[in-house]
């Protein structure tokens, strides 16, 4: 089981530590630590179990801040790492974001948290509604209280009744004047297009979003027009297994507020909705670079924000791209950003220009990989259709909402 | 573009942080201490005791010791305010230990607090009173617990199964079965919540009680589903060992080949008309049954017990019988507890899919595994950290039944955002479960990742190739081919490098004619294959004898071939190698062989004579007619030694981690244990227990194991330095030789027909290690290192050993000494006497006049201590007299024991006595301890970790060299080498070592001298352990470079000690 956790900021700077049990553990691990991301770079930053000469470390870095938990003896580590993750998911939630300041700055939340979510090494309450019962997240208003008064908790008094029932994800009996539920399609399309063109795999991984205000206990039924097409599903725990595996209907308690009920992911899909056409040619020790955007097949909706994004070869000393839409950005770290936004109507998108390599090289030997961010509204690219949404115990008046939504995920383009 | 714009943003930002800060604790943790802390907790306020206690709380997290406000902290518990007991509660808990008497105080208050009715208060209470782990209030922690076990909150009972394994970590054993028995209690509760915590504290407090869970099985098994996340994964875990435990192994499963391996392959072909996979994936059901075989069987026997066993050669001694075996169709508990785990293969935690996942592999019949695919595969994506882990535990499950894992090559494509290690992974994956159907499309990939930026990962892509050739041996043209137009390229010679590397694994004639056949074509191409030719043709004599048919005749052929292309150096070489196989050839029991030779003889001296095109290309046409392909059945790899559990730690880190437990024996729990009385440990402990005592040096021997299969003979890729290669070909021996056959070409000046044997021996070792070495199947920190290994080319550094300067310390100076002056230096003699002492050269000098008569060197306090651990000296022979000028040598031999203080000496000359202090070097308390690079990357994978120190320094010692030698002829003298000889004379003359081996990096660029490595090696004198030293440069050539030092040695001490010799000295400049 875990022994301790260690939050450290981006510099190395250990922000805070929690000893879970009475194995403590000196933070002397953390020098041990950064000194080896230091002299073994990035290979050691993206490697999340460590083994270090006293203690097995699990890391998750998310933006900037790395969470460290160290164990000595066996235990699952995706356990370990998955519940780091809980952690920071429910930080950034709590801190609206993260970052070396805004943990430093709620220092005391941060602990009442982590003291709540992990009892003894073994995670105690990982349930954000709950906790947000027990712990009060900062908010503004708590925020000029605390200036106004110079007293206020931000623990509860009371054990949250959801604890005790066999729903722990909601919270016992809010109460809504209006009912409402909104459900989201969230979708994200990987792709990779090899070199010769050739779409080699087109997937998409969809995640449904819901948001539900709710009095009492609702019991909702969610069904799907083409369920045969998921390729795999995952659950939020309030999904009944049973009336999924029998007719592929989610039957369901919600949690109060927004929540991912399920994640899908539909593979082997025909097309993208743009293609990106990148030629480049080396000789002479310059390399011609030309890179055609544009729709390939009209879903009538617009397609929003499109990026294009590659990683300059290090050989290159200088590069001129210029595009006719859009803006071409070179950013510090040889990465070159295409924002196209929208496609034009009259006019196709082209980015073009040469790099000018180091001047003992010939040619080009490594030519970049293009990612492509986009986003198309009101359609799931996947072709997921909700058929219903029910509510067993009816109240008067129920409002339910539809959206669906598309994105770019791992959309690679090899040159 | 406006600088004055951007600082207004940057000073508007910060206000903003200002603001956002505001009402926030930021003040708290930004000056903790700037307010008098003492007086705010006895604050009559509770808001500024929260203050006080969230001062201290961010000194805390600061890594500040406060301690010494414990008295003070502990008098608010009593307080009513929630925020501040929690505060308190906090702080208590970081503190208790080191306060057990002041902890006690606060004792009364969680005894009323657990009586509080606000079951808030009531948990709290008994977290903290649990969590302050004190041996004299464990008894009345364990009253409190049994009460809150039976408490009708749901979240108090939760904490109480908590609070179970804080009090058996206080290993108290009078309590054990109370804890037992509380745990039984909470296993049986009605409550999800309630019975995750006791499964988690049943899996740390009492594992092997298994008849704990027999009782509640069925009950376990249905509540699985709803119990809470993390609960389940480790729930998981104990129903799984309990059915083995309880039934044996399932009939159905893969692991039922264990059974018995005769009757694995009729088996084989019953299953995989199961499997309804349709014709083509049945017939590549092909894992390779022993290796398959022995991962299985390690996951019931512990690693270490199978290893040590097989070494014996005694691995028939575990049987597995037909009764330790039950059907899954046939028996409930099986079939409930795969039924209950698989809509857990939905879970949105990924670790619980992976557990639920590894009791599919384990206990489901071979029919049902594949469900556990399409979950597996879907949390590849759940987030970057768990992506490894994930794609290490397929990595098996992917070895043991590739045709599961086939139809989904696509998701093992990579991204260009994945980390190296992922892509490695990935590639090694798709590498195992190609089929013929899915080659053509991984290998149009694997093209694409050839040109992956990041080299090492391409090199894992060829390396990839190579085993999809030898797995795949119908569709080995299509790689070959692919690696062929690479070659043609001349883009990446490494290929071609890799090819002869296969020739050793390669059994296959056919195949190995063709990888003979493509050295003879490409001989010429590029600049490293020709160098490499000679090592390669001289492989292909050595074993010519033991070649089929097939490759005698392609080894004549490409040897004329090459022959016909060769000129310049190598001719007469080639000219031995080839006349030697015509020779061979000539005597060969196959006519068509003796045949060719012939004609081959004939045809090659008279072209000697005359150079005519026309022969070169009949010789060609007769080449090509010759030349068949053909392809045959090529054994599978073996499986990676990832022999522990999926899902388990050990499994990622591969060594047993401590606590890690192997499944237990199949049916070793018996029905009687359920009439038993609780609290007796029912089950038969593996023999396997090295468990929670486990430590770093028990572990070392699973991992050697493994180490020998990650470590990689530092093999060697394209060089494209133009200046160091015209070096090299200047030298009469070669500068830098491309080490794989470097090792085998250290002997290619000795006679050659007399030590064929050894040649081969070592370049099959080279070979095949280079081979074995595959990413991501060692640990990371050997992966780390036989990665910076992978593309490295030695480099032999002429005699150093007549630059060696043994530095000379003055132990009387003549002004002192009336005359005699005495200086001594460490030698590197070997003591006659004992292995314990350090040889130390002494130089005695008349200065004066005068004679000086009767000199000696006695030990000060030999005479007031003999014991043991005081520096001894082994008395010297007295100089009779020292004449005017005359020196005298004398060799002096010391015990120092390791004190590096400095030793007091009395030297006696005429009858007077002068004090002098001797300076012990630790350089020499070591010895030489020659090795092969193989050796010592071998044990310096024994010595990971703990063992290990590195520290960073500066050397400037070749720009001095340079500097001193400007103006020599020495101007144009390769730098690398001028570095790699200023650092190893530097090193030998400062200590006792030997040189291992001299390696740079094959892409290293014209003035940067990052990557090169030395390598030293030593033994401690008195303990004959094994001492290692590398030495990584880093910086240009010619700036002060960044050395980064590293010591290997199981006497850690000792090796601290050495390391800051070492860099002293390495700073100190030259002269």
């Amino acid at each position: 089981m875990l022994q301790c956790i260690f939050l450290l900021s981006d510099s190395g700077e250990v922000m805070l530590e929690k000893q879970l049990t009475g194995h403590r553990v000196d933070r002397s691990i953390c020098d041990w630590f950064w000194d080896h991301v230091i002299s073994q770079g990035d290979s050691l930053k993206s490697q999340p179990v460590i083994a270090s000469p006293t203690h097995y470390l699990f890391q998750v870095v998310r933006e900037g801040i790395t969470f460290l938990a160290c164990t000595q003896v066996e235990m699952p580590p995706l356990m370990g790492i998955e519940f780091l993750c809980r952690v920071s998911d429910v930080l950034s939630d709590y801190l609206g974001g993260l970052n070396e300041d805004v943990i430093k700055d709620n220092f005391v939340i941060v602990y009442e948290l982590l003291d709540e979510m992990i009892d003894n090494g073994f995670p105690l309450t990982t349930e954000p509604n709950i906790l947000r019962e027990m712990i009060a997240p900062p908010n503004i208003v708590s925020k000029v209280l605390s200036v106004v008064t110079g007293n206020s908790s931000n623990v509860s008094d009371t054990l949250p009744g959801a604890t005790g029932s066999c729903i722990p994800w909601r919270a016992a009996d809010p109460k809504y004047a209006n009912n409402e539920v909104y459900v989201d399609l969230v979708e994200e399309m990987d792709a990779v297009i090899n070199r010769d063109g050739v779409l080699v795999k087109c997937e998409v991984y969809g995640e449904v979003r819901v948001n539900s205000h709710l009095s009492g206990l609702p019991d909702l039924t969610l069904s799907f027009a083409n369920p045969s097409i998921l390729d795999d599903v995952r659950f939020h725990p309030c999904v009944r297994f049973r009336p999924w595996e029998s007719h592929q209907i989610l039957s369901f308690v919600p949690p109060d507020g927004e929540f991912k009920l399920m994640s899908y992911r539909v593979k082997k899909l025909k097309s993208t909705p743009i293609y990106v056409k990148p030629q480049l040619s080396s000789d002479a020790g310059k390399c011609r670079v030309n890179v055609l955007v544009g729709i390939r097949n009209d879903h009538g909706k617009t397609i929003d924000s499109i990026t294009l994004q590659f990683q300059l070869p290090p050989c290159i000393l200088s590069a001129d791209l210029t595009s006719n839409t859009g803006t071409v950005n070179i950013l510090g770290n040889k990465t070159c950003s295409w924002s196209i936004g929208r496609i034009p109507k009259d006019k196709t998108p082209s980015l073009s220009g040469t790099l000018v390599l180091e001047s003992e090289l010939e040619r080009l030997h490594v030519f970049p990989t293009f990612r492509v961010g986009f986003k198309i509204m009101g359609v799931a690219l996947s072709g997921l259709q909700i058929d219903k949404l029910d509510l067993k115990t009816a109240p008067s008046r129920l409002y339910k909402g539809f959206r669906a939504l598309t994105r770019a995920g791992e959309f690679e383009v090899r040159s | 573009m406006f600088p004055q714009f951007g600082a207004t943003a940057e000073t508007l930002s910060k206000a903003s942080t200002m603001v956002f800060r505001i009402g926030t604790d930021a003040h708290l943790y930004d000056d903790p201490d700037d307010v008098n802390i003492a007086p705010l907790l006895d604050s009559k306020y509770d808001s500024e005791k929260c203050e006080a206690l969230k001062r201290l709380l961010a000194l805390i997290a600061q890594g500040l010791d406060v301690s010494n406000f414990f008295p003070q902290v502990v008098k608010n518990v009593a307080s009513q305010s929630l925020e501040l007991k929690k505060l308190v509660y906090l702080y208590l808990l970081h503190y208790a230990e080191k306060h057990p008497n002041e902890a006690l105080l606060s004792i009364n208050c969680f005894q009323k607090d657990l009586g509080d009715p606000n079951a808030l208060v009531r948990a709290w209470a008994l977290r903290t009173m649990a969590g302050i782990r004190l041996h004299v209030i464990a008894p009345l922690v364990l009253v409190a617990v049994s009460k809150c076990a039976r408490d009708p909150s749901v979240y108090v009972r939760k904490c109480a199964a908590n609070a179970l394994p804080k009090l058996h970590d206080l290993r108290q054993e009078e309590h054990n079965s109370t804890i037992e028995e509380i745990v039984g209690i909470l296993l049986n509760d009605h409550s999800p919540a309630v019975v995750g915590a006791a499964a988690a504290s049943f899996a740390s407090v009492c594992p092997y009680n298994l008849s704990l869970i027999g009782r509640n099985y069925r009950k376990l098994c249905e509540i699985l589903p709803d119990v809470e996340e993390w609960g389940q994964i480790v729930l998981i875990g104990i129903l799984l060992r309990y059915a083995i435990a309880r039934h044996g192994l399932v009939k159905e499963s893969i692991m039922s080949s264990l059974k018995c391996s005769e009757n694995f392959h009729a088996e084989k072909h019953v299953s995989d008309d199961n499997m309804g996979l349709g014709k083509e994936s049945s017939d590549s059901w092909a894992y390779d049954s022993e290796s398959v075989n022995m991962v299985f069987r390690c996951y019931i026997e512990s690693p270490d017990e199978y290893l040590s066993r097989s070494s014996y050669a005694n691995r028939a001694s575990f049987e597995l019988n037909g009764a330790q075996f039950t059907s899954g169709k046939t028996n409930d508990d099986v079939k409930i507890l795969l039924y209950s785990t698989s809509p857990l293969l939905w879970s949105n935690n990924s670790a619980v899919v992976l557990a639920a996942a590894g009791v599919h592999c384990i206990m489901a019949p071979k029919e049902d595994v594949k469900r556990i695919i399409k979950p597996l595969l879907f949390i590849l994506r759940s987030s970057n950290a768990s992506k490894f882990v994930v794609l290490n535990n397929i990595q098996v499950f992917a070895k043991a039944m590739p045709s599961l894992f086939a139809p989904h090559h696509e998701d093992f494509f990579i991204y260009s955002s994945d980390s190296y290690q992922v892509k490695a992974l990935k590639v090694e994956i798709l590498s195992s479960i190609a089929t013929d159907s899915s080659i053509s499309s991984i290998f149009k990939e694997f093209q694409d990742y050839i040109r992956d930026p990041d080299r090492r990962f391409a090199a894992a892509t060829v390396a990839a190739i190579g085993l999809c050739a030898l797995r795949l041996p119908r569709m080995a043209h299509i790689c070959v081919d692919g690696l062929l137009a690479l070659t043609r390229q001349g883009l990446f010679l490494f290929s071609y490098f890799v090819l002869s590397v296969c020739l050793d694994r390669i059994k296959v004639p056919a195949a190995r004619a063709m990888i003979i056949w493509m050295m003879g074509e490409y001989s010429s191409l590029g600049e490293i294959i020709p160098r490499m030719l000679t090592t390669v043709l001289k492989y292909l004599a050595w074993c010519f004898t033991l070649e089929a048919l097939e490759t005698k005749l392609q080894i004549l052929n490409t040897v004329s071939k090459v022959l016909l292309g060769a000129t310049g150096e190598h001719l007469s070489t080639y000219k031995k190698v080839f006349s030697y196989l015509v020779e061979l050839a000539e005597c060969d029991l196959n006519y068509n062989v003796r045949d060719r030779s012939r004609f081959l003889k004939k045809l090659l001296s008279y072209n000697f004579v005359s150079e005519g095109v026309e022969e070169i290309t009949c010789c060609h046409v007769v080449v090509d007619c010759i030349f068949k392909k053909q392809t045959r059945e090529v054994k599978a790899e073996s499986i990676n030694y990832r022999v522990y559990l999926p899902g388990s730690l050990s499994h990622i880190v591969l060594h047993a981690a401590p606590g890690y437990e192997p499944l237990p024996k199949p049916c070793s729990l018996l029905l009687d244990d359920f009439n038993k009385p609780e609290g007796t440990c029912a089950i038969v402990k593996g023999a396997g227990d090295h468990g929670t005592s486990s430590d770093p040096s028990d572990n070392e021997s699973a991992s050697d194991y493994d180490s020998q299969h990650s470590f990689t003979g530092s093999s060697s890729g394209a060089h494209a330095d133009d200046n160091e290669s015209s070096e090299g070909n200047e030298n009469p021996d070669p500068l830098i030789q491309f080490s794989d056959i470097g090792n085998a070409s250290e002997i290619q000046d000795g006679v050659f027909h007399s030590s064929p044997a050894n040649l081969g021996e070592i370049s099959n070792r080279a070979l095949e290690s280079w081979l074995e070495e595959q990413p991501g199947s060692s640990n990371p920190g050997i992966l780390e290192q036989s990665q910076a290994c992978k593309s490295l080319a030695r480099i032999s550094i002429g005699d150093v050993g007549r630059r060696i300067k043994r530095k000379s310390h003055s132990l009387l100076e003549a002004a002192n000494g009336n005359g005699l002056k005495v200086d001594y230096s460490f030698s590197s003699e070997i003591s006659t006497i004992s292995h314990l002492l350090v040889c130390i050269e002494v130089f005695f000098k008349n200065c004066s006049s005068e004679t000086i008569t009767e000199i000696t060197l006695v030990d000060e306090e030999s005479n007031i201590a003999s014991n043991d651990d005081v520096p001894t000296l082994v008395p010297m022979e007295k100089i009779s007299s020292l004449e005017p000028g005359q020196t005298t040598r004398m060799i002096l031999q010391v015990h120092f024991h390791h004190h590096l203080l400095p030793l007091k000496l009395a030297l006696f000359h005429d009858g007077e006595k002068l004090p002098v202090k001797l300076w012990p070097d630790i350089g020499y308390f070591v010895k030489p301890l020659p090795m092969d690079v193989q050796a010592f990357a071998d044990k310096e994978s024994r010595l990971p970790g703990m063992f290990e120190y590195t520290r960073r320094c500066t050397f400037a010692g070749h720009i001095e060299e340079r500097n001193k030698e400007f103006g020599d002829s020495l101007l144009n003298k390769d730098k690398y080498l001028a570095i790699c000889e200023s650092l190893a004379v530097k090193m030998l003359s400062n200590a006792n070592i030997s040189l291992v081996s001299v390696d740079m990096p094959v892409e290293a660029k014209l003035e940067d001298a990052s990557g090169l490595r030395l390598r030293f090696s030593s033994e401690i004198l008195s303990s004959s352990l094994p001492c290692l030293i590398t030495i990584t440069v880093e910086g240009k050539c010619s700036d002060p470079l960044n050395l980064s030092t590293k010591v290997n040695c199981e006497e850690t001490v000792f090796a601290l000690n050495l390391l800051n010799r070492i860099i002293s000295f390495l700073v100190e400049p030259a002269y």
